[in-house]
């Protein structure tokens, strides 16, 4: 049977642990045969791969490909974004009822045009939902402002200030990193009563920000303040969403 | 010379043969890993106005991740990985043993790779992806799970599993082909 700590070794062999996890990991090793077995498998499992595996690599003709492409696309002004229920490939893959592929393929779409604004609505939605189905809620857990908004700086592209309203009932849970167009957006996380309430914080650049919406169930709320862009995302009430909205909006950092 | 294009250049193309890499393990023919990366780099040359810099890379293999999900799907193509073919494995024993001196040693090189490579490509698509990722790329779980568009704890019980199953497929033949040399 593997042991219970057969994961945070393979964390510790991958270099994936902080330093007091590691010296944890190394006294486990010392006493676990089953485990040190395990950290021999990774190392041989390892040179094996790097060892002897194929690494394919771009070849000439592929290079001269690209530069093309760059050569049509480079003098060209930015085309604006395309909608992407208009896409015949999201569309094939919807009517052929592979839902998760065609969702992966609409991702694409998010990810590589400049989303107009209903394309940035769908974005938040989308990723407010990830949030909620896989356990990537919370990358760093704490009530404390002093903890979430430091780790913002060394985990994405902006710090915005990350206060507990628990008085007013929004209770501060933590911080995340995520991707919404293309910005690696920082993330404060609220619960208010059972509903959890993300919000989004990126850098502004001059883009339109899209109205207040209600998409599949869940308020999106949109504002700006200095230079970042803020969005706020959940399934609680209308007005709730507005009270945490004016909360932020009024207290100066 | 646009800003973009030289950013890109500088930026994005050092990852071009780790995005071609992946696109090679994730897709086989008809699937073809050429089209797949130069659909990706396109995509990813519109939007490179909004990346920066450090976070280049597991924006780019997410990128190619997706036009190979989008290839799979247009093409109807299966996921699983068909086995190379014969031509192909010798062709790619060519190559290695002209790296070698010492032919026995190259014969014993060779079959091994050969071997490896088939064991790596018959991995069931999720478990092959992180490998290739963490083993080839050295990723991190982080940027495994960005990419993959999964939960780190995900990440990490997919790679042990990839790994276990890479040791005891390369285990249980290795015994095999030691009792039919005997």
């Amino acid at each position: 049977m593997p042991c219970n700590d057969a994961l945070q070794v393979q964390a510790y062999f991958d270099g994936e642990l902080d330093a007091p996890a590691a010296v944890e990991v190394e006294r486990h090793l010392e006493s676990c045969a089953e485990c040190a077995l395990l950290l021999a498998d990774l190392e041989e499992t390892r040179r094996l791969v790097r060892d002897n595996a194929a690494y394919h690599r771009a070849d000439d003709d592929l290079r001269e490909r690209i530069a093309g492409m760059m050569d049509r696309e480079g003098g060209r002004p930015e085309k604006p974004a395309r909608g992407f229920i208009g896409d015949r490939r999201f569309l094939s893959g919807l009517t052929s009822g592979v839902g998760a592929t065609a969702l992966a393929a609409a991702f694409i779409f998010f990810l590589a045009a400049p989303p107009a604004p209903n394309l940035l609505v769908a974005d938040v939605t989308n990723a407010h939902l990830r949030s909620l189905m896989s356990d990537h809620l919370i990358d760093v857990v704490s009530s404390d402002h002093h903890t979430v908004k430091p780790w913002f700086a060394g985990h994405a592209d902006v710090s915005p200030p990350a206060i507990d309203y628990a008085k007013q009932g929004f209770r501060l849970i933590g911080g995340r990193a995520d991707f919404v167009d293309g910005h690696r957006a920082a993330v404060v996380v609220y619960r208010h009563g059972l509903h959890v309430i993300n919000v989004f914080a990126w850098a502004a650049d001059g883009e339109k920000l899209p109205d207040a919406v209600t998409r599949n169930g869940y308020h999106i709320v949109f504002w700006k303040s200095g230079d970042l862009v803020f969005c706020a995302v959940s399934d609680t009430g209308e007005s709730e969403l507005t009270e945490l909205v004016r909360l932020m909006k009024e207290t100066k950092t | 010379m646009s800003d973009r294009r030289r950013r890109f250049e500088a930026q994005a193309l050092p990852h071009l043969d780790a995005a071609y890499n992946l696109a090679r393990w994730l897709a086989r023919p008809p699937l073809d890993a050429d089209d797949i990366v130069q659909d990706a780099m396109l995509r990813a040359f519109r939007a490179f106005d909004s990346v920066r810099g450090d976070d280049v890379k597991p924006w780019l293999m997410s990128i190619v991740r997706n036009c190979f999900l989008t290839a799979v799907q247009s093409s109807k193509a299966k996921l699983n990985v068909p086995i190379p073919s014969d031509d192909e494995i010798a062709a790619d024993d060519r190559a290695l043993m002209a790296e070698h001196l010492d032919p026995e040693a190259a014969a014993i090189q060779a079959e091994r790779s050969r071997h490896l490579n088939s064991v790596i490509a018959t991995l069931p698509q999720d478990f092959r992806e992180v490998l290739v990722l963490r083993e080839m790329e050295d990723m991190s779980y982080r940027e495994i799970a960005q990419i993959t568009g999964n939960p780190v704890g995900t990440v990490m019980s997919r790679l042990a599993r990839a790994r276990a199953l890479l040791k005891e497929k390369c285990q249980l033949d290795g015994e095999r082909g030691r009792h039919a040399m005997q």
